[in-house]
């Protein structure tokens, strides 16, 4: 059998539902489960991504041919994020392996498994409502992974996000309602190719209401209010698939709407304006935090703010940067994430002052949460110097030399704040040595991590050269029109 | 205060939504997708049930998204309420008359759920609705006996394995036919109850999927008083 | 015509009990009532005067007397949607009240907004 883009929902949810029976016979089989799936996923990625850059692969499911049947839509932007998002989640499952040690460890492993497979899913599909589904699919696996630490915050950060979560659900259901009622059809390809028959006013409303229903799970301000303590209360490899998957599946489908459906001088204004508001007032609240992993996740949503910035310009070069950046954004955050993990496992707290001298008694995690802080502020060699400055290069070709200055005032404050905590980390101070070490799937998962940063730091031709057929993907609905169709 | 920004915030959107659809006519035809279903339902999938024929064979992805979701909601309540302090309940069992109804329809709620979901094809009903009418029979014996304990192991096997089916069926497709979840068997003639190829299938491991799902949700939640 | 006005109001009621209620038992039952008014706004958008259910059980129906299928099959799975989320809301409401034994919105609110 050959590998297909329905297999990256087809398997996980194969092995989704035989974890249980599994579970009967062995617990450690369990944990092994989703990794081999993700391993599996990661080479097919591998296999198909060269196809899928150079022409979109459309696989129809059920025999109906679209708008009939759903499709999957597999191009190049997706191709690009699907593999990302695949490598990164078998990272992150390493990196699991031995930090989740709480039960119910076999429920954990079926909603991390299940999280991965709907973000996959909003990628691919090439259908609205099925959108829809994965998107239910996808916010409920992060409503019951918030709350899986049980304590009486990660329960209200659970509530917090199921309550804004069903907002979105709810008018991104309208939406297809809407688009629906006067098109008759729900597949996208077909939907943006009868885009006309729409009246303006119903058009207005539907737009509207995807501003609202899709920014909510794309984190654009002032929408954004529960992701902080989502990111901070979930364990830490759950702050990892929310910053470096969940969001980066949920901007993609957000821009591809307003491409297919809304693509006006007018939108695409109010989008950089909206990202760039986001960025700075994500970035200023990161200053004021005192926990780490909150800090971290205020840090998160300024840095989608630049990657909505940047695809609101919608250029070529600036559409390639943003998915630079959202590459670099998924392989550093995570990186954060895993080693702010293990410092608030060592030194027993969430404050950011517990970790003062850390950077002697745990040399090795601190070195990768440094490196991890000096990618993403974007200095050279990291990865995270070349896709800012791909930014700044294309909007400076725009001319827009405003947001230039205000992009770089604002990433003054992320290098302010994160170079406090490197100082604190390196601070000279009496603490009682901790016999407890890092284990050794975690070192792993966070060198695999700070290869990738470094390599692409120094080679970003590895990487930029797939990175001009995506952008170009993203931008040609015409295109997508007319291969989507057939 | 709040009451007041929440009527205006309501009363603007309320305004604006309204007058989208106040100016749609009611009860009119419209052209789209639709109109195809209706007229292939029979000849593409043999169902005879056009909005079965949707659910489970044209749109047939969405269901296994939507089995996903159900199945997710259980395995999260799981986790969610893994270790929730138990809380002392009322052991006194219902009334007489609430217990002896409930014996005598318990059997018939199970035997008419499993009718529903059986004939999902051929009439108004399908996995999802008589997954829904077997959790409701539970339901009612969860109320009449404080004591009626529902077999987790069981349940979840049960789950597990509709599930499996249902992927297995989507497997075999794609392996014999092609596409994932295509119907690889005969569609037989409309109207009998063996016809319409894998729907039947692919419905009768939703309904049980769909009832041990809906009796592990409400057994979880009830657990936290007990 | 009417149709449509009611479910809009469900809607409308439902988001001002999420939005204006204390009780989080209240704001799920909100969230029900949004999702009731959505899945009639629906069914209501697919209706076709003097039309029958979309089943051919027997000769004599053709299908340009049906109703339109497809929101049918939409809202089928929306419905199953809108109830596991409303299963996860009411799960975490059992661990709110056992942490803070209240339901009063505003006594638990400890993360800042």
């Amino acid at each position: 059998m050959e590998f297909s883009p329905v297999h990256y929902i087809a398997v996980p949810l194969f092995a989704a539902f035989l974890i249980p029976l599994v579970g009967k016979v062995s617990k450690e089989l369990v944990k092994l489960i989703p990794g081999l799936v993700l391993l599996y996923l990661s080479y097919g990625s591998i296999m198909l991504f060269p196809k899928g850059m150079e022409n979109p692969i459309i696989e129809i499911i059920a025999g109906f041919k679209p708008p009939f049947g759903i499709a999957l839509y597999y191009g190049a932007t997706a191709a690009f994020l699907v593999t990302l998002v695949t490598l990164l989640g078998f990272v992150i499952w390493l990196y699991s392996y031995k930090f989740i040690i709480r039960e119910p460890i076999e429920k954990y492993y079926m909603l991390f498994m299940l999280l991965i497979t709907g973000a996959t899913g909003i990628m691919l599909t090439g259908d609205i409502f099925n959108l829809f589904v994965f998107l239910e699919i996808t916010a409920i696996a992060s409503y019951s992974l918030t709350a899986f630490l049980r304590d009486k915050d990660s329960a209200e950060a659970a509530f917090k996000y199921l309550l804004i979560g069903s907002f979105s659900s709810a008018f991104f259901l309208l939406t297809v309602m809407i688009l629906y009622t006067y098109t008759g059809t729900l597949n996208l390809a077909d939907l943006a190719s009868k885009a006309d028959m729409i009246p303006a006013n119903a058009k207005g409303f539907a737009l509207l209401l995807v501003i609202v229903g899709m920014g909510i799970e794309a984190e654009i301000f002032p929408l954004n209010g529960w992701a902080p303590d989502a990111y901070s209360q979930a364990p830490s490899p759950i702050g990892a698939v929310f910053a470096g998957i969940v969001v980066k599946a949920a901007v993609y489908a957000f821009i591809r709407i307003i491409f297919l459906f809304f693509k006006t001088p007018e939108v695409l204004h109010f989008i950089v304006i909206i990202g760039l508001i986001t960025l700075i007032i994500a970035e200023m609240a990161a200053l004021r935090q005192h926990q780490i992993k909150r800090m971290l996740a205020f840090s998160s949503l300024g840095q989608m703010g630049l990657v909505i910035l940047a695809l609101g310009i919608g250029t070529t070069e600036s559409t390639s940067a943003a998915l630079f950046q959202m590459f670099n954004h998924a392989v550093i955050k995570a990186m954060l994430f895993f080693a702010a993990g293990y410092l608030v496992f060592h030194s027993g707290s969430k404050l950011i002052d517990s970790v003062t001298g850390l950077g002697y008694d745990k040399p090795i995690t601190s070195f990768f949460f440094s490196l991890g802080a000096l990618a993403i502020i974007g200095l050279p060699p990291f990865s995270g110097f070349w896709s800012k400055l791909n930014v700044l290069i294309s909007i400076a070709s725009e001319g827009e030399i405003l947001i230039i200055v205000l992009i770089l005032a604002a990433s003054v404050v992320e290098a302010v704040y994160y170079l406090r905590i490197i100082g604190k980390l390196y601070t000279r101070k009496e603490i009682d040595s901790n016999p407890r070490r890092t284990p050794i799937s975690g070192l792993l998962a966070m060198g695999i991590l700070a290869i990738v940063i470094i390599v692409i730091g120094i080679y970003p031709d590895v990487l930029t050269q797939w990175l001009q057929p995506a952008a170009e993907n993203l931008l040609n609905s015409e295109e997508y029109i007319q291969t989507g169709l057939f | 205060m709040r009451k007041a920004v929440a009527i205006l915030l309501l009363g603007i959107f309320g305004y604006y939504f309204a007058s989208i659809f106040l100016s749609l006519p009611f009860g009119e035809k419209r052209e789209g997708v639709g109109k195809h279903y209706l007229e292939n339902t029979i000849s593409e999938t043999g169902s005879v049930n056009t909005v079965t024929s949707i659910v489970v064979s044209y749109r047939g992805f969405d269901t296994l998204g939507e089995v996903t979701v159900l199945f997710l909601a259980s395995t999260g309540l799981g986790a969610i309420l893994f270790d929730v302090r138990r809380k002392k309940r009322n052991e006194q069992n219902a009334s007489p008359i609430v217990r002896t109804t409930s014996t005598v329809f318990y059997p018939m709620i199970i035997l008419l759920g499993a009718y529903v979901f059986v004939h999902g094809h051929l009439t108004p009903g399908g996995g999802f609705q008589g997954g829904a009418i077997i959790a409701t029979g539970v339901l009612l014996m969860f109320m009449a006996y404080r004591k009626f304990e529902a077999n987790h192991t069981l349940l979840s096997v049960i789950e597990s394995l509709a599930g499996l089916t249902f992927v297995t069926v989507g497997l075999t497709g794609l392996i014999y036919g092609g596409s994932f979840l295509v119907n690889f068997l005969p569609l037989g003639t409309p109207n009998d109850l063996v016809s319409a190829g894998v729907i039947p299938i692919i419905y009768i491991a939703v309904g049980f999927k769909v009832g041990a799902e809906l009796t592990v949700v409400l057994d979880d939640m009830l657990k936290t008083i007990r | 015509m009417l149709y449509y006005i009611g479910a809009i109001s469900l809607i409308l009621i439902g988001l001002y009990a999420v939005l204006v209620k204390k009780n989080l038992l209240k704001i799920v039952i909100g969230l029900a009532i949004v999702d009731s008014g959505l899945n009639l706004l629906f069914i209501a958008i697919g209706y076709v005067k003097n039309a029958t259910a979309p089943i051919f059980s027997s000769e004599s129906l053709t299908a340009d007397k049906m109703v339109d299928p497809v929101p049918q099959s939409l809202v089928l799975t929306a419905i199953v949607i809108g109830l596991a989320v409303t299963a996860v809301a009411l799960g975490l409401v059992i661990r709110l009240y056992d942490h803070h034994k209240t339901l009063d919105i505003n006594k638990i609110r400890q993360l800042k907004w």
